[in-house]
């Protein structure tokens, strides 16, 4: 309950913040519609329109009654209500974001152990380099070389767009590449660490086989790895605004980045909105699971 | 049994991160001091887009008939620069507020934990993105929001280990005989805050390069020169001319790997428990 209200006041925080910052900021939403030359009464009545001639209190007592009613306006430049938008472009970056996650998690556990199983040998090291360098691959400088290798020289993938399952692949894979690099180096430590605790002993003492042995540890190594993944899914969302910049990807990333260079202030506040709201149910729910998984955290 | 005195050793992640650090370092000085701070490549449109190794331009020619080589020397110099200024006003921030809400003066650490939490639940991309767009391209607007975003890491880092030093017997009995709080600050707390500070500090570093990076490829970075505006511009040529994604991702990534290697190894040498 107290997390609840906690998260409650950071949401409230959060879009506080976003409300202000947009009109204090320098950039007029309707000098960037309008264009240059547009007539001074023309300029006045959009501002009319949008509401935004009233004082910016008084925009803000509008902007909280319509969050309260979950109505979050109409975007300037698209003329179409936010929350429809939202829903247009959510499903790509869903899309995205959970196949990545999906699909990282199971390849950073299990590498981690092969990783922390083989410490200090051959595989470990080579590990440990690998993840290294991907880890160090900046997004933006990952998703051309991949297109560079897939698409122009293999010719195996298509260069952007989102058309197909075939569009996904480049894609998906520039976000796992480094996603399953933090979890495999986390679960490489978090293994080791927990091997050495005198529990482990006993487990091999009372002639455990070592599959079972390494099952139980992987089991209490998972509220880490899902906390890693919590905090890393603001990480990938945020990868995936550049990647859906970089390839093209009708999402929620690329609709804010848009927005934002448009100073479409609905849409801009929608989809932040939106997004935190996501964030905090990720936190809570990680929570509610790391509570279940391990009693000793409650 | 005698307790084990850990030794501590450089490692081989320090040597290797250390070398290729300093050849960068190397070369952003060594370019410093024959072009000066204010160089700028010159131009030649009938040279566009030369592979590297041809007509005398080691690593070729950019969109604009710039040598490639010159182009990212330049930029290397506003990167580490930037970086550098970044991170060390984002570290100092965050120690004294980090302390500040560590010796629970209350008011400082409600508002910090909001702060952090804010900050931490929005990509610091996005952030970055927002104020960078409001704020107009100026190399200010830049700086203040890759410092505003960066400096929770080291507040949260700041605090832990203060409240660890805090509870330490020394501290309590310099405490008790009536020692200052910023002699104390000073004299215990900053020296066993600086370690752990320092492997995120040089962690920090490449995540500020990276980030940076990431605002100049979006188009909204301070310098036509930062990297990421390179990879965007050489992004738009991935066809014609390979080479200029190719050499700039290969040399962004060195960077970063110098500086990951480094922080790694430097965890490891001041902490040798962590390692097994």
């Amino acid at each position: 309950m107290k997390l609840f209200l906690k998260s409650l006041l950071t949401l409230f925080f959060a879009i506080t913040t976003i409300f202000f910052a947009l009109r204090l900021t320098p950039g007029d939403p309707v000098e960037r519609l309008l264009g240059p030359e547009a007539k001074v009464e023309e300029v006045q009545k959009v501002r009319a329109d949008f509401g935004l001639d009233k004082s910016i209190p008084a925009q803000y007592v509008d902007f909280a009654e319509g969050i309260l009613t979950f109505d979050l306006g109409k975007s300037y430049v698209k003329k179409k209500p936010v929350v429809n938008l939202i829903q247009e472009h959510l499903s790509p970056t869903l899309v995205l974001a959970l196949i990545s996650i999906i699909l990282a998690t199971p390849i950073g556990v299990i590498v981690g152990v092969v990783a922390a199983v083989k410490k200090s040998k051959l595989p470990d090291t080579s590990i440990r380099v690998l993840t290294l360098t991907l880890l160090s691959f900046p997004i933006f400088s990952l998703a051309p070389m991949l297109v560079l290798v897939f698409s122009i020289w293999l010719g195996i993938f298509p260069v952007s767009q989102w058309l197909s399952y075939k569009h996904m692949v480049i894609p998906v894979v520039t976000l796992v590449l480094p996603l399953s690099s933090v979890i495999v180096r986390v679960m490489r430590n978090k293994y080791l660490e927990e091997e050495s605790q005198l529990w482990v002993l006993v487990l091999n003492a009372k002639g455990l086989s070592s599959r079972a042995v390494i099952y139980r540890l992987i089991k209490i190594c998972m509220p880490t790895i899902l906390n890693v993944v919590a905090i890393q899914l603001s990480v990938v969302l945020a990868g995936t605004v550049i990647t859906e910049t970089i390839f093209d990807i009708p999402g929620l990333g690329s609709l804010l980045f848009e927005a934002i260079n448009n100073r479409d202030y609905p849409l801009v506040q929608g989809v932040i909105a939106y997004s935190t709201v996501i964030y905090m149910l990720v936190y809570v729910m990680v929570d509610y699971v790391n509570e279940k998984l391990d009693p000793r955290i409650a | 049994m005698s307790s084990k005195k850990h030794t501590r050793r450089i490692n081989k992640e320090m040597i290797i991160g250390g070398a290729i650090l300093s050849l960068y370092i190397l070369w952003a000085f060594g370019w410093l001091m024959t072009h000066g701070g204010s160089y700028i490549p010159e131009s030649i449109i009938s040279h566009e887009l030369f592979s590297p190794f041809s007509h005398d331009y080691i690593l070729g020619t950019d969109i604009n008939g710039r040598s490639l080589f010159k182009v990212l020397s330049v930029g290397l110099i506003y990167t580490v620069g930037i970086s550098l200024l970044i991170s060390i006003s984002s570290c100092v921030i965050g120690i004294v507020i980090g302390y500040l809400s560590a010796i629970r003066i209350k008011f400082i650490s409600e508002i910090m934990d909001m702060l952090t939490n804010l900050i931490f639940i929005f990509p610091s991309i996005l952030l970055a993105i927002l104020v960078m767009s409001f704020s107009g391209q100026s190399f200010s607007g830049l700086v203040l929001c890759l410092i505003f975003t960066s400096w929770p890491g080291y507040a949260r880092i700041a605090r832990g280990e203060t409240m660890r030093v805090l509870n330490l017997g020394y501290v309590e009995s310099a405490r008790a005989i009536g020692v200052g709080e910023f002699r104390l600050f000073y004299k215990s707390i900053l020296p066993s805050i600086i370690p752990v500070i320092s492997i995120h500090f040089v962690l920090g570093i490449s995540g500020v390069i990276i980030s940076e990076a990431s605002l100049g490829f979006l188009g909204l970075g301070a310098s036509e020169y930062s990297w990421g505006a390179i990879l965007a511009m050489a992004k738009l040529v991935l066809l014609e001319a390979p080479h200029v994604v190719i050499v700039t991702s290969l040399l962004m990534t060195g960077l970063i790997i110098s500086l990951n290697l480094f922080s790694d190894g430097l965890r490891d040498y001041l902490d040798p428990k962590l390692k097994n």
